[in-house]
């Protein structure tokens, strides 16, 4: 299990540092310079300004020096923010925004588990056809619509919780269920489409012949089996999660990563941009190599000690 | 009146989209006590779904037991509740499965899926109930159970596994155990050893077995008695001795000569030219009456009722009818080896 585990870790590095390189390569291709007013500056004021931010050194060289400076956990400062770190808005800003995703996900899987267990339990039944409707419709409507619907009802109407901000536990409710529906939906589904294949396998059978109660049958041979395979979705949708609430960011006024990653792609704020990336890529990476080990331990044909079987 | 299962007119039914499959259609069996009943016939005869409404099985919806009753030390398992049936599961009536790869839960340790019969039924503690278990893995032939008893389904190869899953049925000493087509997802070789465990394992038990199959041969090694099942319905019964050495129902002719000869390894039932009937629109005569090469105009507009040949041989069949004429069986039918008394 050590070995797997250091093994899947170094292929993790390699997956960063290629994320990275493919990252600062395309972001040299992004059209446009990050000075506000490039074309109203003297080619002079522009090149003083280029040589100030090291953008006039060949890209070889700024590629090396940004990795180097990175090892030594310095990632440039903010092209806007007066080259204040990036690192200090990271650390700043993500984990407003990794709070806001897990609390969405946790939420969401919760219920979306339960709903899906009770679909694929009472198939083709008013429950089932009940919970079917509601994850469609859940799917489809974009979150951000759902959050202005709840915004309306819930902060103007009958002024329940904040409009906005991301302070009291009360502000979470809106952005939180506002993320976590679509994620129930999903999970709901998926968790159906599992059930439903899980209770038709012949092990069920063979509990239900033993003279287990439906109960135990369900609960002890249904549910885990069914279980196995959303974790697998779990992770990647965390990630998605987190890195995807920049609207519901936006809407609900909550100071994440999200919005700053916009304004950083639109002013060409090549650290600030380079750093999210990363942030992201990190997360994204380490969350698949937890569902992995996750999915080894509560797998037992997967369980990656020495691969014996016989 | 005696027996320990008696099954009458039973029929069951499965609505479904665009119609009703019967795929049961009215069979009376019964069971006596340690003894070793074999239901023979193709796929598609019904042989599986009987079993599971033994077993109180049959999901519903879309079947239904739509006639009859089953009765078991005299009482009528149709009308038993699901918690009553629960409490003959696995307890009195336990049942092995065809294929020992699926059968068992994959996430779940094998001493685990013994364990759970005994603690529902015997009332054992967790500790008592394991103890048990690494006896009946023992009962079955598994090498070292106590080490095994730790270890998951995918660590054990198909015969294996099947041991296990009749270590789970045996469990908690059962009256009847039926086995739905034991060996047929095994190789050969693993076939034999199974068969032989199980002839064992009755010897040592006294349980009463219900076997199911569409290999001759495996019937001939275990079975003292034999139900011939045909589109739905019990086309002929009678003793091991009577259906190999005195069959009268065309059908079995036709089972008994695609019988494999010796070891010759021939695609055994493709013999019997032609397909079995569509149980959703079910023939009004003798469902065999499309492939037997002695159909009558009676035999499809008829179904030929029973005639008793002895006390225990029971054959449905219009040439039995006196007005029949008289048809000898083909030469062809080769009884698994030398015949010649
Ligand atoms: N759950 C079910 N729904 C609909 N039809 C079924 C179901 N189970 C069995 N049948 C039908 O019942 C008939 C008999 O099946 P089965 O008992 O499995 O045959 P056998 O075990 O003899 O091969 C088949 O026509 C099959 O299609
Ligand atoms: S009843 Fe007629 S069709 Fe059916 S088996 Fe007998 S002879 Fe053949
Ligand atoms: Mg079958």
């Amino acid at each position: 299990m050590g070995r797997y585990i250091l093994k899947r870790v170094g292929y993790m590095l390699v997956t960063f540092y290629v994320v990275i390189t493919l990252t600062f390569l395309s972001m040299k291709m992004l059209p446009g310079t990050p000075f506000k007013f490039a074309n109203r500056l003297t080619p002079e004021q522009l090149n003083q300004l280029k040589h100030y931010y090291g953008l006039d050194q060949p890209i070889p060289v700024q590629y090396l020096h940004y990795l180097w400076n990175m090892l030594h956990g310095d990632l440039g400062g903010s092209f806007q923010y007066g080259m204040q770190p990036v690192t200090e808005f990271l650390l700043q800003r993500f984990p407003i925004s990794m709070e806001l995703g897990i609390e969405s996900m946790i939420f969401g899987t919760v219920l979306g588990i339960v709903l899906g267990i009770i679909s694929g339990i009472y198939r083709g039944k008013f429950l089932d056809w009940g919970t079917v409707t509601l994850t469609v419709l859940f799917i489809s409507i974009p979150s951000f619509i759902f959050a202005a619907i709840l915004q309306y009802f819930f902060s103007v109407k009958i002024q329940l919780f904040p409009v906005i901000g991301w302070d009291s536990p009360m502000t979470h409710v809106l952005p939180v269920i506002s993320i976590g529906v679509g994620v129930m939906a999903s999970i709901a589904r998926f968790m159906r489409t599992e059930m439903v294949e899980v209770l038709n396998q012949d092990y069920i059978v063979t509990a239900q012949a033993k003279g287990l109660s439906t109960v135990a049958v369900i609960y002890k041979h249904a549910i885990r089996n069914a279980m196995i395979p959303i974790v697998t979705v779990i992770g990647p949708m965390t990630a998605a999660v987190v890195t995807g609430s920049l609207v519901i960011e936006n809407i609900f006024a909550i100071p994440g990563i999200g919005s700053q990653f916009i304004d950083a792609i639109v002013t060409n704020d090549y650290p600030m941009i380079m750093g999210t990336t990363e942030l992201y890529a990190a997360l994204f990476i380490v969350t698949i190599l937890i569902v992995d080990i996750l999915y080894g331990v509560i797998d037992p044909r997967i369980r990656v000690s020495g691969g014996k079987s016989s | 009146m005696s027996h320990l299962l008696e099954i009458n007119n039973l029929s069951v039914k499965f609505h479904i989209f665009g119609g009703t499959v019967q795929a049961v259609r009215g069979i009376s069996l019964n069971l006596n006590k340690g003894e070793t009943l074999a239901i023979v016939g193709e796929s598609g005869s019904g042989k599986s779904v009987t079993s599971k409404a033994i077993m109180g099985l049959i999901p519903s919806p879309p079947g239904e037991i739509a006639t009859g009753d089953i009765l078991f030390e005299g009482n009528d398992l149709v009308k038993y509740s699901k918690k009553q049936l629960q409490k003959i599961r696995g307890k009195e009536i336990s049942m092995i499965f065809q294929d020992p790869m699926t059968a068992l839960n994959p996430t779940m340790k094998i001493g685990k899926q013994i364990m759970e019969g005994l603690i529902k039924h015997q009332g054992m503690t967790k500790h008592d109930a394991k103890k048990r278990a690494i006896e009946l893995l023992q009962l079955v032939g598994i090498p070292n159970p106590e080490k095994r008893v730790d270890e998951y389904p995918h660590q054990f190869s198909g015969g294996m596994r099947q041991r296990v899953v009749i270590a789970i049925a045996l469990a908690c000493n059962p009256k009847i155990l039926i086995a739905d087509e034991p060996t047929t997802a095994l190789d050969v070789t693993i076939q034999a050893q199974i068969l032989d465990l199980m002839r064992d394992l009755q010897k040592k038990t006294g349980t009463a077995i219900i076997l199911i199959t569409h290999d001759l041969g495996v019937v001939a090694n275990l079975a003292q008695r034999v139900a011939v099942m045909y589109g739905g319905k019990i086309v002929e019964t009678g003793t091991l001795d009577e259906i190999f050495y005195n069959p009268k129902h065309p059908y079995t002719w036709g089972l008994l000569s695609s019988m494999p000869k010796l070891h010759a390894k021939t695609d055994k039932l493709l013999a019997i030219p032609g397909t079995p009937p569509d149980l959703s629109n079910p023939p009004k005569g003798c469902p065999f009456a499309p492939r037997c090469p002695y159909a009558m105009k009676v035999c499809t507009d008829h179904m030929p009722e029973y005639t008793e040949m002895s006390s225990t041989q029971r054959t449905a069949c219009w040439l039995l009818d006196e007005r029949a004429p008289k048809v000898e069986p083909p030469a062809t039918i080769g009884v698994g080896g030398s015949n010649n008394d």
